[in-house]
């Protein structure tokens, strides 16, 4: 999909200014924390639940390399062909071929971030092959050509009006509705047709068990099981981080990603497949694709700090809790993954120079981390890529930026290390501070740290500082 | 246990009757599709189903019931489960408290499809077959089999959604109503 991570502030405030977006937004905020809290209180003792995902997430990352052979070792014995991908391009030639050689017109789709990360859709179509996105927010953005707005919920922000028009273009809806459920019935009709027919169903993986070789997905409207049990030929997408070393693990990660993810004790359906049908099964299908996607993990996988990045189940709960993304929702963050868990990986897998927008849309709050079932410490990594962008900046450069901050930077610095020059600056800035109208006129300076002053509100300096004051003091004793 | 399965699947908007045995699960079958208007049915043939000897009953109720060895092939039995069949029926093989579930393992005599394709679902679970938490089914799925079945399924409630407003929804690609027969 395109990549648009550069245009963070322009989006962001094209959004702020959507009102159908910020009702959406605030009514969710409010709602989502409350659903959630409600979900985990089922557990015995909801922090142990989620100290011990997040353990079993670390231990998954410690080990990937000798988790993720072991699994392609028993997949295999299960009768299941497993295809490494180095990137995106492998992933999809791949894929593109296989659904050539078996001759196959369309697919149906079970929603999978990773075939958004690689653009596995449009490898699909540029190809000749239709790709029908089965789960219901995903089949409304595919029709809108949007990027998801959440990753749990892509469509949720779009008002009924619009979904109503575009299921009377592309979907052959036939009378208007702004009913939610007709509208879902509608794709039901629509989709139906194509699950029966369909010879290849693509999906995802939200865990693969090593110790079994056996993959799972959660999901509540049942496409991906259909896409697992109609066509012949089943391609399942994974990224390396999917796997768990046994199934008990994986029942944990499962019961609290439902619980941070919807809400849910559980979602209304797991399904787990250990290579393809047996041969005296009716349906199923005949032959099970696992298609492992690294597209730059291992590359920061050595990295202690980045591969943290790793432990995300994606669940979502990061975006439903984060001051930020509750305000811009997902579009500014410009790629397949939004919120605090985009704004982690997405410089990781895309680069620090074109994500800048991304590690510094953070105020270092710490909600997400507080409520990650991977035990991800979001802040602590955007804190880290900021340090990291700053140090890979070349010390001498001759971009109009660069001078800029560097005469601001530098005098600043000299300013705030040195006692005389900083009391003369006090003592130049205090009556101007003081002025009535200060803050208006600073806001509507068009300085160079005009980013700065628009959106901050600067303080008074006291008529005596502390200093002063101690003086004083001191000499009257 | 049986009251927390039950509990659960209701809140998942699930129905259960329980019945003493399987004469009885009979009747309760015939009065459901009578209620909904199901004539023709998908069926499986797990030892759960069995001894409901559903083909005789299918012929003293005048409905419809076909099972996998009745389809020469993939193509003719998804034309039924898709196209015909107004309900699907099945054995349980777990049934799981915590969480309402119902734990299908697919195999030559549970077809897939038969749970997902059709409007209705209609589960035959004995009591026996209750556990209380995932693991209990799992271990006892997965333990001492050098090969592990094809296809576990773990159902809780109807399909559903929530994609539109957040508004959430029964019956979004697989059945809109599950009904469970729970044999005591």
């Amino acid at each position: 999909m395109e990549i648009n991570t550069h245009r963070f502030t322009e989006t962001a405030k094209k959004e702020l200014k959507n009102e159908y977006s910020r009702v959406f937004l605030d009514i969710f905020r409010q709602h989502f924390p409350v659903l959630r809290k409600k979900a985990m209180a089922s557990f015995p003792n909801p922090d142990k639940a989620l100290e011990k995902s997040a353990a079993i997430r670390a231990d998954v990352v410690a080990r990937l390399p000798e988790l993720l052979n072991q699994f392609e070792k028993n997949a295999i014995r299960n009768g299941a062909k497993v295809f490494r991908a180095k990137d995106a391009k492998a992933a999809n030639e791949f894929i593109v071929n296989l659904a050539k050689q078996r001759g196959v017109t369309y697919v149906t789709k079970g929603k999978s971030m990773v075939t958004e990360e690689i653009g596995l859709n449009q490898a699909l179509e540029e190809n000749g092959i239709k790709a029908f996105e089965s789960d219901l927010g995903e089949f409304i953005t595919q029709l809108l050509d949007r990027p998801p707005f959440h990753i749990v919920g892509p469509a949720m922000n779009i008002p009924v009006e619009e979904i109503s028009d575009i299921f009377q273009k592309k979907a052959g809806m036939k009378d208007p509705t702004l009913d939610p459920v007709e509208l879902g019935q509608a794709a039901r009709v629509y989709l139906r047709n194509k699950f029966h027919h369909v010879e290849m169903g693509i999906t995802g993986v939200n865990m693969a068990v090593a110790e079994t070789g056996t993959i799972i997905n959660v999901e509540n409207e049942g496409n991906i099981r259909m896409s697992k049990s109609s066509p012949k030929t089943q391609v399942s997408v994974m990224t390396l981080e999917k796997v768990v070393e046994n199934m008990a693990d994986a029942l944990h990660l499962v019961r609290v990603l439902c619980r941070s993810c919807t809400g849910q004790k559980l979602s209304a359906y797991v399904s787990m497949d250990s290579g393809p049908k047996k041969e005296n099964e009716i349906d199923g299908p005949e032959e099970l694709f696992i298609v492992i996607v690294d597209n730059g993990r291992w590359n920061f996988y050595d990295d202690s700090q980045s591969r943290e990045a790793l432990k995300c189940i994606r669940c979502g709960t990061c975006l439903n809790i984060c001051p930020v993304y509750t305000k811009v929702g997902g579009y500014p963050y410009g790629w397949a993954y939004s919120g605090p868990m985009g704004q982690v990986l997405t410089p990781l897998l895309l680069g620090l120079d074109r994500t800048k927008d991304l590690y510094h849309a953070c105020t270092q709050c710490g909600a997400c981390s507080e409520v990650c079932p991977g035990g991800i410490d979001h802040p602590k990594m955007l804190h880290e890529f900021r340090i990291r962008q700053t140090r890979i900046r070349p010390r001498i450069s001759f971009k109009k930026n660069d001078i800029i901050d560097f005469f601001e930077f530098a005098l600043w610095e000299k300013m705030v290390v040195h006692p005389s020059l900083w009391k003369l600056g006090v003592t130049m800035s205090r009556s101007a501070t003081r002025q009535k109208n200060a803050v208006r006129m600073l806001k509507k300076t068009n300085g160079p740290v005009k980013n700065w002053t628009q959106s901050r509100t600067m303080p008074q300096i006291a008529r005596k500082t502390f200093h002063e004051r101690w003086n004083e003091l001191r000499d009257k004793k | 246990m049986i009251k927390k399965f039950i509990e659960e699947v209701i809140l998942q908007t699930g129905q259960v009757h329980q019945v003493q045995d399987y004469s009885t699960a009979g009747e309760i079958l015939a009065q459901i599709a009578a209620d909904h208007q199901l004539k023709s049915m998908v069926a499986s043939t797990d030892e759960v189903i069995r001894p409901l000897k559903i083909m005789e009953w299918a012929n003293k109720k005048g409905i419809e019931v076909k099972t996998a060895d009745n389809f020469k092939d993939r193509a003719s039995f998804k034309d039924y489960a898709f196209g015909q069949a107004d309900a699907g029926i099945t054995g349980v093989n777990y049934g799981i408290s915590e969480s309402g579930t119902l734990c299908l393992v697919h195999d030559i005599n549970q077809p897939r499809l038969a749970s997902i394709a059709p409007l209705f679902h209609i589960a035959i679970l004995t009591a026996d077959r209750l556990v209380p938490e995932y693991e209990q089914a799992v271990e006892n799925i997965y333990t001492g089999s050098s090969t592990p079945p094809s296809q576990v399924s773990f159902i809780t409630g109807p399909s559903m959604t929530g994609d539109i407003k957040a508004q959430s929804f029964k019956g979004m690609h697989g059945p809109k109503h599950l009904i469970i027969i729970l044999i005591e």
